[in-house]
């Protein structure tokens, strides 16, 4: 019954409601877009983190970020191989080196080797082509490369430091902040195209544990071991060292979710002021239900069902609508913009109460309603 | 007709003017709600401005009419040598007053800050005190101490972390100890958290022998002034003629056109402020629609009374968009006054050059009016559709 009066009011003035309904999909809109832009510039740092398997990352202890991580002995992997709950250690290797494709098409590539044997990306097109890789100057790329970089077809022969290899196929990771393309080979292969560079100082340390080590634990055990040229990350330190630096030490993050903060508030009001508005216009009709019998509580019932379905008919869209802007910005900006399960649930929950809350106070106006005086 | 007109916009804008001075107080509770989303407005586009002209600044500081860069430079911010001799050619050029070299690195500028000695790699320039290449005047007046060897100039407005630096102190460069001799303003970019100047010599002595044993490095920008009385354009297509096909010569505008370009494909984040831009868009757009409803309403009887003695739809149409136009631009002075101070403390605290353009001022001015008048062509149908008999 409550449902069906909350229904007709909604439906009785439909150009008003859907104004109503339009103001709320906006403040929804607008609060998932600017929290995934925020959300968008740590995600980008992780992004090659997060296809890589590890539980423990090591690195120099003048580590920055990815792309500025500067290497260490790989001894320290050995003695990291000796503490109890390490399974496997993985070296990689990366660096930035010329890719040439064709006069004047100069491009700066990023490149990264790991040992055929190890485990390193959790990227099926990088997996399957192992056997190739194994072969001499094959190197894979990121299908996120640009496309000043020219063509990517497998088999075209490309010049990386001066020296001839060949693209043997491409793979699906996404190049993150380390640079404009990606490509991804054997160790070998590497210190083919940097020369420079050797095996025995990589840029990472990739640590396994077994399953069931407590991460924490084992990284303890890792930092009283290593010297101090060694620096020893967590996961979720690992995630919070990226946050940290792409968030505040650039402050990139808080530039492009310098609208969050606003647009929650902003958002906020608009829910609040749209629901009230639609509620004390409906004012002579509450009135009228009380003058006929109809108790407060019966009246509040019919207020809440009326802001929630407003509330989740705005909703949907607006998610559906930010889905397609993620998109749309992604495709654009190659930043991983992506939706979260906690950030849907988040905004629900902000408006679900914003409605509740804008329900409650309009309820009181509802409560004082004098049919006397309203007409 | 167009006397006649001329007078029905001045009466219809005398009245919105009246109509808007009404209510003071809801006038500037009106204009404060517009300027906050004009502000939203400006702070976007400042952002989206500033992240462009940071990777330009120092191009802007090159003390140059013309740049001689390999045809291989595709961005600003990495190596792109070419040979010394063609400066030397270049220098042969009717018209060249001078063509000197300034030497850069971004890989191997290792900069261990003197604050906590965390290493950093920077951005480094360099360049011959004698002949000097750079527009800011904290660099020429230290051209004595950067003779001097291991010394170098560090930038004041470099990100934190790296360890600014300052006149008189000690660190490490390329692991070796240098001497800080001052500082100049810079700030940082997408492509490196803070720069370094030095002499030419330091340069080869610090970075070089990897590059060329034994004697100067190939540089990685010409910088040729051209002489007075010769055509800027002229000198170029003899220099483009002089030099072979491996380097190519650019006006500086077009050097900054250039990176531009490159900065927009390395990351589009124009989309980004967009989005910003298009939220303050439609927020403007609602406070602005429920102001002047509401305004609107309240005054309904007397439009309908000025229809009843036979003003007709057009004047009072014209009378709620001018009033929407005045409202916008009483509310665009203040967010603009409040956006250049916040535009300074951003700029400060974010290491961004956060200017106030006058493109900047004309864009944001253009939305804030066509915010307004477009929530204004909304709520006008409610005068239109006033019906006098109903009103009284």
């Amino acid at each position: 019954m409550r449902r069906l009066v909350a229904w007709r009011i909604l439906t009785h003035e439909k150009g008003r409601s859907a104004l109503a309904i339009a103001g709320i999909f906006v403040a929804v809109l607008m609060i998932l877009l600017q929290l995934g832009f925020y959300a968008s510039v740590p995600a980008g740092g992780m992004q090659v983190y997060d296809k890589m398997s590890f539980d423990i990352l090591l690195t120099s202890s003048a580590y920055n970020f990815e792309a500025q991580s500067f290497d260490f002995p790989r001894r320290r992997l050995y003695q990291a191989a000796s503490v109890p709950g390490v399974v496997a250690v993985a070296p990689l290797y990366q660096g930035i080196a010329p890719w040439l494709n064709g006069p004047g098409g100069r491009r700066d590539v990023y490149v990264m080797g790991f040992n055929l044997d190890d485990h390193v990306f959790n990227v099926p097109d990088i997996e399957a082509r192992r056997d190739i890789l194994a072969r001499p100057d094959m190197v894979l790329v990121d299908r996120q490369t640009r496309p000043s970089f020219g063509p990517l077809t497998p088999g075209r022969h490309i010049e990386i430091n001066d020296r001839d290899v060949t693209i043997a196929g491409l793979y699906t990771l996404g190049t993150g902040f380390v640079g404009l393309g990606a490509v991804t080979t054997s160790d070998l292969n590497f210190i083919r195209i940097l020369p420079t560079r050797t095996l025995g100082e990589p840029n990472l340390g990739l640590v396994t544990l077994r399953p069931g080590a407590d991460p924490d634990r084992v990284a303890a055990a890792l930092r009283a071991l290593l010297p101090a040229d060694t620096r020893v990350f967590t996961r979720d330190a690992l995630a919070k060292h990226e946050m940290a630096h792409w968030v505040t030490t650039t402050s990139t993050g808080l530039i492009f979710g310098f609208g969050t903060i606003i647009s929650i508030v902003v958002g906020t009001v608009i829910l609040y002021q749209t629901l009230a508005t639609q509620i004390i216009h409906h004012l002579p009709q509450y009135a009228t239900l009380k003058a006929i019998g109809y108790h407060d509580r019966y009246l509040g019932g019919i207020v809440m069902v009326l802001v929630l379905i407003m509330a989740m008919v705005a909703f949907v869209p607006a998610v559906v609508a930010a889905f397609g802007v993620y998109r749309l910005v992604r495709d654009m900006t190659l930043l991983p913009i992506a939706m979260t399960a906690e950030r849907l649930v988040g905004v629900l929950a902000l408006t679900v109460a914003m409605s509740l809350g804008s329900a409650l106070l309009s309820i009181r106006k509802v409560s004082r309603a004098d049919p006397v005086d309203l007409f | 007709m167009g006397p006649a007109r001329d007078l029905a916009w001045t009466a219809a804008a005398l009245l919105a003017w009246r109509n808007l001075m009404a209510d003071k107080p809801r006038l500037a509770r009106s204009a404060s709600g517009i300027a906050f989303a004009v502000l939203l407005m400006l702070i976007e586009l400042g952002f989206n401005h500033a992240f462009v002209e940071a990777s330009v600044d120092l191009i802007r500081q090159f003390d140059a009419d013309l740049v001689i860069v390999s045809t291989a430079r595709y961005q600003f911010s990495a190596r792109a040598p070419f040979s010394r001799r063609e400066l030397y050619e270049a220098r042969s050029v009717a018209g060249v007053a001078s063509a000197r070299p300034i030497y850069a690195d971004w890989n191997n500028a290792m900069w261990k800050s003197p604050a906590d000695q965390s290493t950093h790699l920077l951005q480094v320039f360099a360049f011959d005190p004698d002949e000097p290449v750079f527009r800011m005047p904290e660099v020429a007046a230290h051209l004595a101490e950067l003779r001097q060897p291991d010394t170098l100039l560090t930038d004041r407005r470099a990100r934190a972390f790296v360890g600014r630096g300052a006149a008189g102190v000690d660190s490490e460069f390329a692991r070796v100890a240098v001497h800080v001799v001052g500082t100049f303003a810079l700030g940082p970019n997408f492509a490196t958290d803070g720069t370094l100047i030095m002499s030419d010599r330091n340069y080869l002595k610090l970075l070089g022998a990897e590059d060329a044993p034994g004697g100067l490095p190939d540089p990685d920008f010409g910088v040729v002034k051209v002489a007075p009385g010769y055509d800027i354009g002229a000198v170029r297509t003899a220099l483009r003629a002089a030099l072979p096909g491996n380097v190519d010569v650019l006006t500086l505008p077009e050097l900054i056109g250039r990176e531009i370009t490159f900065q927009k494909e390395l990351s589009n984040i124009a989309p980004i402020f967009g989005v910003g831009v298009a939220v303050g868009f439609i927020v403007g757009m609602l406070i602005s629609y429920q102001i002047l409803y509401t305004a609107v309403s309240d005054q309904l009887p007397q439009y309908a009374t000025l229809k009843a003695i036979g003003y007709g739809d057009g004047f009072l149409r014209l009378t709620v968009l001018q009033q929407a136009a005045f409202c916008g631009l009483l509310s665009y002075g203040p967010a603009w006054l409040v956006a250049v101070g916040l535009y300074w403390a951003l700029g400060r605290l974010m290491l961004l050059p956060m200017r106030m353009t006058v493109g900047l001022a004309l864009t944001s001015m253009a939305l804030c009016i066509g915010m307004c008048m477009l929530s204004a062509l909304i709520a006008v149908r409610r005068v239109i559709r006033a019906d006098p008999a109903e009103l009284f």
